[in-house]
């Protein structure tokens, strides 16, 4: 069968500090090429010598503008996943393509964001990707659908709303000993959360995601040439993008309804992996909103629904003592949002041993790229005791 | 028809959807050739791979799917800061195979749950509707 498993890896990763929305002081343009450069010189890669680029979203920095402050030798490749935070984990797989078909041969996949320089993320996504039905009607891309499947999940489905409050706290736990985390230095508690105004019910306001100014930017490479370079390589095992029959842009008409789109996609993340579930040693669950993220971890197979209050408890979703440590780094909730991209740097950080919640001796690391996009995806990363 | 500016970010095939709204209809699209229901409206029934739809008018009754009560809104829903907080619900049609349609909630809101039976009320153009006509739900007395 053909595969992407084990053919390449990633060999650099950097990150910009986080920063206020709105607040950066270097233009989206000039963050986008810091991150690159870093993760180059992360790697001991010469800037250079990328040649592909890949990104997702609505990403405005293109490699063609990146090219002359580069000094890239020659530009290969470049590409755009489609839909938003859904396009992490399949933007890396459209880099590890690449290099497998021999279309380029180091790749940077980035995403930069700057208020300044641009419109508020939450803006752009919106008005360029949403159905009238809902902007007539009071509801916007994200939030208010995403609340309305938390509900629905919560009621019919059985799912405790104390998974919620977990998923909130974890990030906000692991934060602290992240120093570069926005919310290090504020913990959150249950007498905070609970006390924090609501937005869209079931969300209180600690049940959202923020949005930072800031770049991160990941190298990747073939396995072969990864061996020589300087880092530990994490090796991309799968990384499938996509939607199910019943999904796709079906405007909150897809079935399962309650499912965040992941199910069929971490069938064909554990098939071409050949790991499930258990094996996961630390995960990075993107969460716009913590609903999401608690059915994307049941979508998964982590969990069921019924098995949900079980499992999804803060306890077992910490680093180093939990069955599934997740957003280690304080996530998009905690460590800042620049659409995810952070948690992809974390994902390397735990396979190299490097992370500020190190889940000890931690060989296979997920990710799960945005949940409840009409296309999304998801990806596993090893190290190469893994492959 | 009306000279707004429509809204881009679906499919592009609703039109029909909202020319009837503000006729006082609602109209769900519906394959000609195989007759499943499609909502959100398109141009090919991926099923059995027809061009031709057709658009069913149905009584504006329903069942809430879902709903949330909104406490704040962002930038592009700027026109609805002044009705906060208020509630929208997914809508579903059993008239339509249950196509689920979005919508906000007037009225009493002491009955509202899953599964509570709603009613729409044909609204015409506002601004908080961005100028298209809408269904406005309200909850059946006896739910």
């Amino acid at each position: 069968m053909r595969s992407l498993r084990g053919q390449t890896a990633i060999v650099g990763i950097a990150q910009t500090p986080y920063y206020k929305r709105g607040t950066s002081p270097d233009s989206e343009m000039k963050l986008a090429l810091r991150a690159i450069v870093a993760a180059c010189e992360d790697a001991g890669i010469d800037p250079r010598d990328v040649d592909g680029f890949v990104s997702y979203g609505s990403e405005n920095n293109t490699a063609q503008k990146l090219l002359p402050g580069l000094g890239t030798r020659e530009l290969r490749f470049g590409a755009l996943a489609w839909t938003h935070g859904g396009g992490i984990p399949a933007a890396v797989g459209v880099a590890a393509a690449a290099i497998q078909a021999g279309q380029a041969d180091v790749v940077a996949v980035y995403r930069a964001l700057a208020e300044g320089s641009n419109q508020r993320l939450r803006v752009a996504v919106t008005q360029n990707d949403t159905p009238a039905q809902f902007l007539v009607n009071g509801i916007d891309m994200v939030l208010q659908r995403s609340a309305m499947r938390t509900r629905r999940m919560i009621e019919v489905d059985g799912v405790p709303p104390e998974t919620l409050e977990a998923l909130a706290k974890v990030s906000y736990h692991h934060a602290q000993n992240n120093p570069g985390a926005v919310a290090h230095g504020r913990m959150l508690t249950s007498e905070a959360y609970h006390a924090s105004r609501m937005i869209s019910e079931p969300y209180h306001l600690y049940d959202c995601s923020r949005e930072n100014d800031g770049a991160a930017a990941i190298i990747l490479v073939s396995a072969e040439r990864a061996r020589d370079l300087k880092q530990t390589p994490a090796y991309v095992l799968s990384v499938p993008m996509g939607a199910s029959h019943d999904g796709g842009s079906r405007e909150d008409n897809h079935e399962p309804y309650s499912s965040v789109g992941m199910i069929g996609l971490a069938r064909r993340m554990w098939a071409e992996s050949g790991y499930g579930p258990k094996d996961v040693d630390v995960a990075q669950i993107y969460e716009n909103f913590t609903g999401m993220a608690v059915q994307s971890i049941i979508d998964h197979g982590f969990c069921t629904a019924a098995e949900a209050g079980d499992f999804i408890r803060f306890d077992n979703l910490i680093a180093p003592s939990g069955a599934l440590p997740i957003n280690t780094s304080g996530g998009n909730l905690a460590d800042g949002f620049i659409h995810g991209m952070g948690m992809m740097v974390e994902v390397v950080r735990q396979i190299r041993g490097t992370s500020t919640n190190q889940v000890p001796g931690a060989k296979l690391s997920m990710m799960a790229g945005g949940p409840g996009d009409s296309m999304t995806s998801t990806g596993l990363f090893g190290s190469a005791e893994t492959l | 028809m009306s000279s707004i500016q429509r809204i881009r970010g679906g499919i592009g095939a609703d039109e029909d959807y909202w020319l009837a709204i503000e006729r006082g209809e609602l109209r769900i699209s519906r394959c000609a050739h195989c007759r499943k229901w499609m909502w959100p409206a398109n141009v090919r029934c991926g099923d059995c791979g027809s061009w031709e739809i057709d658009w069913e008018r149905i009584e504006p009754v329903g069942t809430v799917y879902t709903w949330t009560r909104n406490h704040a809104v962002s930038e592009v829903l700027a026109e609805r800061q002044a009705d906060l907080p208020y509630v929208t619900l997914l809508v579903e049609l059993p008239q339509a195979g249950g196509a689920r349609v979005a919508g906000v909630l007037e009225g009493n809101e002491e009955h509202l749950r899953i599964g509570a039976r709603v009613r729409g009320r044909f609204a015409g153009p506002e601004e908080r509707s961005k100028g298209y006509a809408t269904i406005v739900w309200h909850i059946e007395e006896d739910a």
